[in-house]
């Protein structure tokens, strides 16, 4: 080879890859649109997305993995989280996590309550956008590994399945002849959001919500007292009630709930089936 | 220093150490904030301190680009620069860029945008810059009439680097397409034509202490360039994974940057190569241990760490993890810190008075230093983030939790990171030990000269 033939190579391979390169490009626009469901930029979303460069989140947290790696990833925080939850913790998160604790706190951003919002709707855009289905299992900001570690957690639910159908498998198998306290552990982990991301089953081990550890012997002593606030009347029922009414009765203690309101989704009435909640009742009614 | 003008990139190589030793500041600080907690949380929070410590070393990497090629233009085409006013007015506009930049972040003033965060502003004058430059060393070639390869490939790599700027000019609605255009400008950067000027550097290094045939050296250079573009640009795809890009990005993605460490062990080869056939034609030990330093640490932090993450099953695992900050680390400082520091290390004993041709003991040290430092913090990073890897994303702990458990190696981070530090303030005190010298002095330029022929077998 001489230097003129090396020169070829060098410009040769560099202009073909550069055309590969730019014909990709051109069709990846042609499919944006609809994989990261463009036509739900609204102005709200944009306005979010605004705040979320103004405040310089991203030299902290990541989006899509992308990002600094000092703040937990937040591509499918609205998966996890609650409107609500959201809300109060960007109004100050101090009140959620404790420095001292995990040596880490986010400093209170000082938003104004539209910002909030619109970051919400920004957040919640990102969450649907197609990304091949990552990140494979739930990228959580709090808990121990202490929900059976082997399986893998998939979205649950057809129709709500994360946006692109991209639905992760892997969940140990549970069919219809499995124990219904087994199908109810499984829902446990595969709800939207997923009930493991907030709670634990370990004794002691609050998350965001309260452990599920003994909630049969504290959900008979609540039924007993007087400052219950519910409706139901046996252990089942409040289990019931405490899933798809999460306001019906408010249990004291951490970052639960603000004005009344609780920081639990109030969603699952609708995002599961009757049967589904009839299973997780039968599984968590088996945790003494 | 055979030509005056040359003297210019002194003050380049100046403000680059300056803000080098800055930038460093701003790493300690944000490692301890790992450790935590942070007693400045609202006085100098960690997405702060961070950006400084990013923009910082963008900004002197590419002031000792500006400087070296600077230096170097003049001695490949024989010739004094276009315009040495035009050279400082350049290096003012930068440092005030810069610097007032490193200020805005602190008040919060910049786009928030990962890497690109100067504001408008000051991407305009980051242009007007380049163009300057590229006007000036334009023009010196084109008077002089002579144009080597090396210099080609130089030149062709710093107009590219403009020209991909480009993209981070604008402003996308669509948060993924924008991700797609950072990399326009980052990946293709790092991995593409900040590649040839690496790689232009690399070859008139060894063609100068080697005394290698430069015939052969160009006709490799031609060679490296082309492999680094087949791998490279289309190993962009490795950053388009899971932010919301089609599917094929992926197995290309995987492909062609698993290909990309071809072009940096032919860059160590080359090194390798070039001593052993043509042996040390010059007294300046110090910047060949730097010269072939810079292959051989790009080989490892680019092309083998790079390596290990690069293909999508793994990715999948580690992307956003430490993991990226550990391939990073190693990468940027052995490709382009280090390719920085060799030119500096060469050029000095010629841009300054008094300074013997073969290094000082302080010099070593600072390279030995810095060597052992940055592979110490390395494995902070690799065994914080396989850490994190097993805790966070596979057994499903918390983020916050995971953290917790990998404190220990946020330790050795920074007990790492401190030997690195001594070793680049060595480096620093170093350069400015000597004063800077203003003009050609013939008497000590022969006495270089003749100290290379007779030290040359
Ligand atoms: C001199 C050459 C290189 C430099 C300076 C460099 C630098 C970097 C930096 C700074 C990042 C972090 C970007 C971020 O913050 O998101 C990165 C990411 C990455 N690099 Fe490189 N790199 C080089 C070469 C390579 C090579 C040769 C490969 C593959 C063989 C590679 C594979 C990757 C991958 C896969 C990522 C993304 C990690 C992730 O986000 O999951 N790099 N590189
Ligand atoms: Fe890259």
């Amino acid at each position: 080879m001489n230097n003129r033939q090396a020169r070829m190579f060098a410009v040769g391979s560099t202009a073909i890859a550069a055309l590969v390169f730019l014909i990709l490009t051109l069709d990846s626009h042609r499919q944006f649109p609809e994989l990261t469901h463009s036509e739900n930029i609204t102005p709200q979303v944009t306005r979010g997305k605004d705040v979320w460069h103004k405040y310089n989140c991203i030299n902290c947290h990541t989006l899509f993995g992308e990002g600094a790696y000092y703040a937990p990833d937040l591509t499918k925080i609205t998966e996890h989280r609650g409107d609500a939850y959201l809300q109060a913790y960007m109004r100050d998160p101090s009140q959620f996590y404790d420095e001292q604790t995990h040596r880490r706190l986010m400093p209170d951003q000082d938003l104004s309550e539209e910002e909030i919002t619109d970051l919400i709707a920004f957040l919640d855009w990102v969450s649907k956008v197609d990304n091949q289905g990552w990140p494979p299992r739930p990228i959580r900001v709090t808990g121990g590994p202490m929900q059976s570690a082997s399986r893998q957690v998939s979205p649950s639910g057809g129709e709500k399945t994360s946006a692109a159908g991209t639905k992760t498998s892997g969940t140990t198998p549970v069919t219809e002849e499995d124990d219904y306290r087994a199908q109810g552990e499984s829902v446990f982990e595969t709800a939207t959001p997923a009930c493991t991301s907030c709670h634990s089953t370990a004794p002691g081990a609050d998350m965001a919500g309260p452990t599920m550890a003994g909630i049969v012997s504290r959900a008979r002593e609540t039924l007993k007292s007087d400052d219950y606030t519910g409706d139901a009347t046996d252990l089942e029922s409040y289990i019931r009630e405490s899933i798809v009414a999460p306001s019906a009765h408010i249990v004291s203690g951490g970052m639960y709930s603000s004005g009344g309101t609780s920081f639990m989704p109030s969603n699952y009435e609708e995002s599961l089936t009757e049967k589904e909640i009839a299973q997780l009742v039968a599984y968590l009614a088996t945790l003494k | 220093m055979r030509y005056s003008s040359q003297s210019v990139a002194y003050w380049y190589f100046a403000v680059a150490m300056v803000l080098f030793g800055l930038q460093l500041v701003f790493g300690l600080l944000s490692a301890t904030k790992y450790l935590g907690p942070d007693p400045l949380l609202y006085i100098l929070p960690f997405d702060v301190t961070k950006v400084m410590h990013t923009n910082l070393l963008i900004v002197w990497v590419l002031a000792g680009f500006m400087g070296a090629s600077y230096w170097m233009i003049p001695e490949e085409s024989r010739s004094e620069l276009h315009s040495v006013k035009l050279a400082y007015i350049q290096l003012v506009l930068w440092t005030l860029m810069g610097v007032t930049a490193i200020i805005g972040y602190f008040f919060r003033y910049g786009t928030g945008n990962k890497l690109l965060e100067q504001p408008l502003p000051h991407k305009l004058v980051i242009v007007l810059c380049m163009l300057i430059f590229l006007y000036n060393i334009g023009m010196t070639i084109k008077k002089s009439g002579r144009f080597t390869t090396t210099e080609g490939v130089l030149v062709l790599g710093l107009v590219s680097s403009a020209v991909l700027f480009f993209p981070a000019l604008f402003h996308y609605e669509n948060y993924t397409v924008s991700i797609f255009y950072r990399w326009w400008t980052i990946h293709l950067w790092v991995e593409g034509v900040w590649m040839m000027i690496m790689g232009s550097f690399l070859a008139y290094l060894l063609i100068r202490l080697s005394g290698a045939d430069r015939e052969v050296m160009e006709k490799w250079l031609y060679v490296i360039v082309g492999l680094v573009f087949i791998a490279g640009i289309l190993g962009t795809a490795h950053h388009y994974y899971w932010v919301g890009v089609p599917q094929y990005w992926l197995p290309i993605g995987g492909f062609f940057s698993a290909l990309e460490p071809l072009a940096l062990a032919g860059m160590a080869a080359y090194a390798y190569a070039a001593m052993r056939r043509s042996g040390l034609a010059h007294p300046n030990t110090l910047a060949l241990h730097w010269t072939i330093g810079s292959a051989v640490f790009s080989l490892f932090g680019a092309g083998l760490l790079g390596l290990a993450h690069t293909w999508p099953a793994v990715n999948k695992w580690t992307h956003g993890t430490l993991i990226t900050a550990m391939h990073g680390h190693a990468a940027f400082y052995g490709a382009y810190v280090m390719i920085v520091l060799a030119m500096i290390t060469y050029a000095l004993p010629g841009l300054t008075q008094g300074r013997r041709e073969q290094g000082s003991v302080m010099g070593y040290w600072a390279f030995w230093l810095q060597i052992a430092g940055m592979f110490g913090m390395t494995l902070s990073f690799a065994t914080a983030g396989i850490g994190q890897v097993y805790l966070e994303r596979i057994m499903g702990m918390g983020y916050l939790d995971a953290q917790l458990k990998i404190q220990v190696h946020f330790l050795m981070l920074i007990a790492t990171a401190s030997f690195f530090t001594v070793g680049v303030a060595l480096f620093i005190i170093d350069f400015f030990r000597y004063p800077p010298r203003l003009s050609v002095d013939e008497a000590s330029d022969q006495e270089s000269l003749n100290a290379g022929a007779a030290s040359g077998q």
